[in-house]
């Protein structure tokens, strides 16, 4: 295989590739696969762990009511599920590790999955969205950097890691991801009883009583008064699935795109305080990674000491940033200035908050001020 | 790296990557679209879809005709047979207690109905058991009451 740089993209319009062949045939960087891939190991042992303390306990999907998937074919053994939950597990973690990626990755993916497929009753949409996550990483060459994979081949005298691979499967899960949006919003969209407000107002009244148990007194008298006002969630339904809407479509143009993943993060962390949904909000929060554009480093960010490099060059996991020190850089308010990949440079205040946008830790803090751009 | 631009691959190999990703997003597109004929909604990705309830009262209908609530002794060799420990998920657990359902009332009740022939096939110490019948009352996002009558496979073991 041999490949060369991204083909430019359009920053403001729709984010796609010129050409269906070009999803294929251009390569770029998997830096965001990398950074999906060890996210996930945590997010399948946690999956996996109820699953494993059964098997501790000598208790399979056999033992309790199961629902087979396929009829047609025979149930697979006690013993084939804990092989599959064992054989995850460690495969999760030797795919966070990126050992023997190329092998951990796939074997992580066919256990989860194996594990899924077992019964009807493993179904969750979360657990069927990590799926397709780990089906695009074990896909993706990102074994390529951040892994010891990529350590051993340095050590081995090839060269510094290239991260430029294939990125059909970035694309692929693009579509996958934005999809998920699309068909949970849709599916709202067009329920009057979803959209009017009824589904999540008498959701809040059946479990009042769980707003104790999350919110002190005397705050909790007061959340309980107004969640389970029918007028709330009139408001508030048709705007969650606008929401859902608005990421879905949004991801794909620059103009909205940091908007839309801004958006994603806070939909998720509402998710994750109001249901139980297992994995999901870290892996989905985790997923937003694959937005970012596929090329590394193709900033450049000078600054006028080590300290202030150090801090950008820790928390800039999406290689963002060619982060440079230049003394003479002090001269610039707060001491920074970008360069940013269309020609254009940025000083002071501005470059410092297109930096802190850029980097996962301060994305959600920082972007709103950022004016989207 | 250094090279010609584009990533290389065989023939046979670039037609099996285009066809991979063209049938994946085709699957993808049917899952969603049937999800809307499916009352569990696999793949349809329509979480928290409804706020429905339901309750059940279960009976084993015996061979002689009577009907005894699951919550009344059990007959078998061993350890009592039990409901809850016998389904083992919170989904169909106490049905007797008014509950929400799991991804929307026909979900719930379709996964009871599949609940009740797995216990019926997996209680072999119990012959005097015809089959089980399950009385359900459900509301969907509280409109009802929606009543059913589910029912097991009839058993061998009582003929």
């Amino acid at each position: 295989m041999t490949a060369q740089d991204t083909a430019p993209l359009r920053r403001r319009g729709l984010i796609a590739p010129h050409t269906f062949e070009d999803v294929f045939d251009v390569p770029g960087s998997i830096r965001a696969m990398a950074v999906l891939r060890i996210v996930l190991a945590p997010v399948v042992v946690v999956h996996l762990w109820p699953f494993l303390v059964d098997t501790l306990d000598g208790v399979s999907y056999l033992d309790h009511f199961n629902e087979p998937w396929f009829t047609f074919l025979p149930q697979a053994p006690a013993g084939a599920q804990v092989a599959l939950i064992w054989t995850g597990v460690a495969g999760a973690v030797a795919m966070g590790l990126g050992w023997h990626t190329r092998l951990a990755a796939p074997l992580t993916t066919v256990c989860v999955a194996g594990n899924f497929f077992l019964s009807q009753r493993h179904f969750r949409h979360n657990r069927a969205f990590l799926i397709f996550l780990l089906v695009a990483v074990a896909l993706s060459d990102s074994g390529r950097i951040l892994s010891l994979d990529a350590r051993r081949r340095r050590s081995d005298g090839v060269g510094p890691p290239d991260d430029r691979a294939t990125l059909w499967p970035l694309w692929l899960l693009r579509i996958m991801a934005s999809s998920v949006y699309l068909a949970s919003g849709i599916s709202k969209l067009i329920d009057p009883d979803w959209a009017g407000g009824l589904v999540l107002w008498d959701r809040a009244v059946r479990h009042q009583h769980l707003v104790a148990t999350r919110v002190p007194e005397p705050i909790a008298g007061w959340v309980v008064d107004l969640v389970t006002q029918r007028w709330v969630h009139a408001v508030t339904s048709p705007l969650a699935v606008a929401m859902e809407v608005c990421i879905g479509v949004g991801l794909w143009f620059g103009r909205t795109r940091i908007a839309a993943v801004w958006v994603a993060v806070l939909f998720h962390l509402s998710i994750e305080l109001s249901a139980s949904v297992e994995v999901f909000s870290l892996a989905a929060v985790a997923a937003l990674a694959i937005w970012a554009t596929p090329s590394t480093r193709d900033r450049r960010v000078v600054v006028s000491d080590d300290a202030m490099a150090g801090r950008i060059r820790r928390l800039d996991w999406l290689a963002r940033f060619d982060v440079r020190v230049d003394p003479g850089a002090a001269a610039e308010p707060h001491g920074v200035e970008v360069h940013d990949r269309d020609g254009s440079t940025l000083h002071g205040r501005e470059a410092l908050q297109m930096v802190r946008s850029r980097l996962p830790l301060t994305f959600f803090i920082v972007a709103p001020r950022n004016r989207w751009r | 790296m250094e090279g010609t631009g584009t990533i290389v691959r065989t023939r046979w190999r670039a037609r099996l990557v285009r066809a991979f990703f063209v049938a994946v997003l085709l699957a993808q597109s049917v899952l969603i679209l049937r999800s809307y004929d499916d009352p569990h909604n696999f793949f349809g990705f329509q979480p928290f879809n409804e706020s429905s309830t339901w309750r059940a009262d279960i009976v084993r209908v015996t061979a002689d005709g009577s009907r005894i609530p699951i919550d009344e002794p059990w007959p078998s060799d061993g350890d009592r047979y039990d409901w809850n420990d016998l389904v083992g998920w919170r989904v169909v657990q106490h049905p007797e207690r008014t509950k929400h359902a799991y991804s929307g009332l026909d979900a719930s009740l379709d996964f009871l109905d599949e609940a009740l022939d797995w216990v019926a096939d997996h209680t072999p110490d119990d012959t005097e058991t015809r089959y089980l019948e399950a009385d359900v009352t459900g509301f969907r996002n509280t409109r009802g009451p929606d009543e059913r009558v589910l029912r097991s496979d009839e058993r061998e073991e009582a003929r």
